[in-house]
């Protein structure tokens, strides 16, 4: 998952929550939702959300204790959801399926054993995002009036090319590969407590003295989501030799490596499927009884569990701002 | 260039006003006045300040801004009793504030101005009703209100010519209710919005409960709140963003 190495590359910054008010944030939805579902499903008991058909939405759980963070800071969230695999990740995929049946295999064998706390520890690894998720969590949004946008793709690629485009103000996501999709702005943290960490293209190529093209050889030569990098190549060696020989081509031939697919890997950076087509309506009104009943009395999620989190989405989406009448 | 002094009180009254709103603020030292306008992180509510020259006992200033931290500035005043005169002078090389107060003497750090959220631009608003009424009757209502509820609704009603602060809560409810008699002026006009408790309670703070207030309402329209600070030299305006009314 995303690209740990370019973090020592990335130009980053805290900034407030005051600052970003009032901006648009497109939100890659599947990054956004893997942490509050893990995060859910490692601290609540399986029966919360698992219905009485067996279904399990502990989605539902993440995504109204996830929300009130941009509605109480007067931010709009876009969530970008993924669309088909891209073939290259592949590998990936197939990796962190393995993980997942590893992770399955350990729990039963906690469960085995009475271990509870591992068990529900490793319960959170096997998370991953069944169709009945992917059902609810757009039907949730869409009761909330949340924005939402089909990638046709990587939901990454489609949030940065709307930043790209200026139909948002950043993009949200705790991975750095949105640098590499062209992200001017990207928003990290806001999933966690505390004030969030803004990553600035423009300031990294500066830091750097590279191009964005360099930038993606750069991550390429360490390893992204879609190729294995070069072994003993982190992003220190990788930035200095692509510096002195120009670019990817030339650090391959310099050093007499291969790496599979690397011009199709760029390819995927420099012009990744994405869609000028969509479009959203950032003035939000919910119906937040609608939420609730789909959440509690739908999809049979205990009310107290989420009775709180909607108090404060309705809390924070019913006082107006003055910049209204400005 | 900034030299003045004021008495205690009066730079309290201007300071509370500010400090209920927002921790840092910028302070334009103009040449006939002093005014500060800022708006609280969530932008619901705005206030505008102005202390005319003639409100201090002297007042020397050519049009520098400073940033503050109210609350160290607040602090330092509340050394003083209300009738003493706090003399305040900007050193320009060290970019501090020195505070005397008789023997007392403090050196306030300033704030680089911009580094403080940029002063709001001020809503244009044409509100039909306008109520003026005593700070002790605006006090009485928002303390009932908050009794019952974490909201309060004024409203206006045309046709009865009166004013109501009502609250209403899962179980109870109040209604204020002052006729025009009741009020020191009532200009009536449709009127009735919702507003956040949790900020009129702020702004009820600074309010002194003798100053004559000026409520101007509209329809789901932020409320503009004056008063005068000061024997009448200085001037404070609030602005209040009203709450979605659901039913």
């Amino acid at each position: 998952m995303g690209n740990a190495d370019l973090r020592t590359l990335a130009a980053l910054s805290d900034v407030s929550f005051d600052d970003v008010a009032g901006s648009v944030v497109a939100v890659d939805a599947h990054n956004w939702l893997y942490r509050y579902l893990t995060t859910t499903v490692k601290f609540t008991n399986s029966d919360v959300y698992t219905t009485s058909e067996g279904d399990e939405v502990a989605n539902l759980v993440g995504i109204v204790q996830g929300l009130p963070k941009f509605f109480e800071h007067d931010l709009v969230p876009v969530f970008v959801f993924d669309g088909g695999v891209t073939e290259l990740k592949d590998a990936e995929v197939s990796e962190r399926r393995a993980q997942r049946e590893k992770a399955e295999e350990l729990k039963q064998a906690a469960e085995e054993r009475g271990d509870d706390l591992a068990a529900s520890r490793l319960e959170a690894r096997t998370q991953r995002l069944t169709d009945v998720i992917h059902e609810t969590s757009r039907g949730l949004l869409e009761r909330l009036d949340v924005p939402v946008v089909e990638a046709p793709a990587e939901g990454e690629a489609q949030a940065s090319h709307i930043a790209k485009r200026g139909d948002a103000d950043y993009v949200g996501s705790e991975d750095y590969d949105t640098l590499l999709f062209g992200a001017p702005y990207t928003l990290r943290q806001l999933t966690s407590k505390g004030d969030p960490e803004l990553m600035d293209l423009e300031a990294t190529l500066a830091d750097l003295d590279v191009t964005q093209e360099q930038l993606v050889d750069i991550a390429i030569l360490c390893g992204t989501d879609f190729n294995e990098g070069i072994s003993g190549v982190g992003p220190k060696t990788a930035l200095k030799e692509v510096k002195e020989h120009g670019d990817l081509w030339a650090v391959l031939e310099a050093r007499d490596a291969y790496i599979e697919n690397a011009d199709r890997v760029r390819e995927l950076f420099f012009d990744p499927p994405v869609t000028d087509d969509y479009e959203f309506d950032t003035d939000i009104s919910p119906d937040i009884e609608a939420a609730r009943a789909y959440v509690t009395d739908e999809w049979e999620v205990p009310e107290a569990k989420v009775e709180r989190a909607f108090d404060r989405i309705e809390e924070s989406l019913v006082q107006t701002g003055l910049d209204q009448w400005t | 260039m900034f030299k003045a002094i004021v008495s205690a009180s009066t730079l309290r009254d201007a300071l509370d006003s500010v400090s209920v709103l927002v921790e840092e603020c910028k302070i334009r030292l103009n040449e006939d006045d002093l005014s500060i306008r800022a708006v609280d992180p969530a932008n619901v509510g705005m206030v505008d300040l102005t202390l005319d020259a003639a409100s201090f006992e002297s007042y020397e200033a050519d049009g520098g801004v400073i940033g503050v931290n109210l609350s160290k500035l607040e602090d330092f005043v509340g050394m003083a009793n209300a009738d003493q005169l706090v003399e305040l002078e900007l050193d320009e090389e060290t970019r501090k504030l020195n505070i005397r107060i008789d023997g007392l003497s403090s050196t306030l750090a300033l704030i680089d101005p911009d580094s403080i959220r940029q002063e709001p631009d001020i809503p244009d608003l044409d509100l039909p009703a306008e109520i003026v009424l005593e700070g002790a009757q605006l006090d009485r209502g928002i303390k009932a209100a908050d009794m019952v509820s974490d909201h309060v609704r004024l409203r206006v009603d045309d046709a009865e010519e009166a004013f109501h602060i009502q609250a209403q809560g899962d179980t109870d409810d109040v209604d204020f209710q002052l006729d025009a008699e009741d009020l020191i002026d009532l200009t009536s006009g449709t009127a009735d919005s919702l507003f956040s408790l949790d900020y009129l309670k702020d702004m009820n703070k600074a309010i002194p409960k003798d100053a004559e207030v000026t409520v101007e309402l509209g329809e789901e329209f932020p409320v503009k709140l004056h008063y005068r600070i000061a024997e009448g030299q200085g001037n404070v305006t609030y602005m209040l963003a009203p709450r979605i009314q659901s039913d």
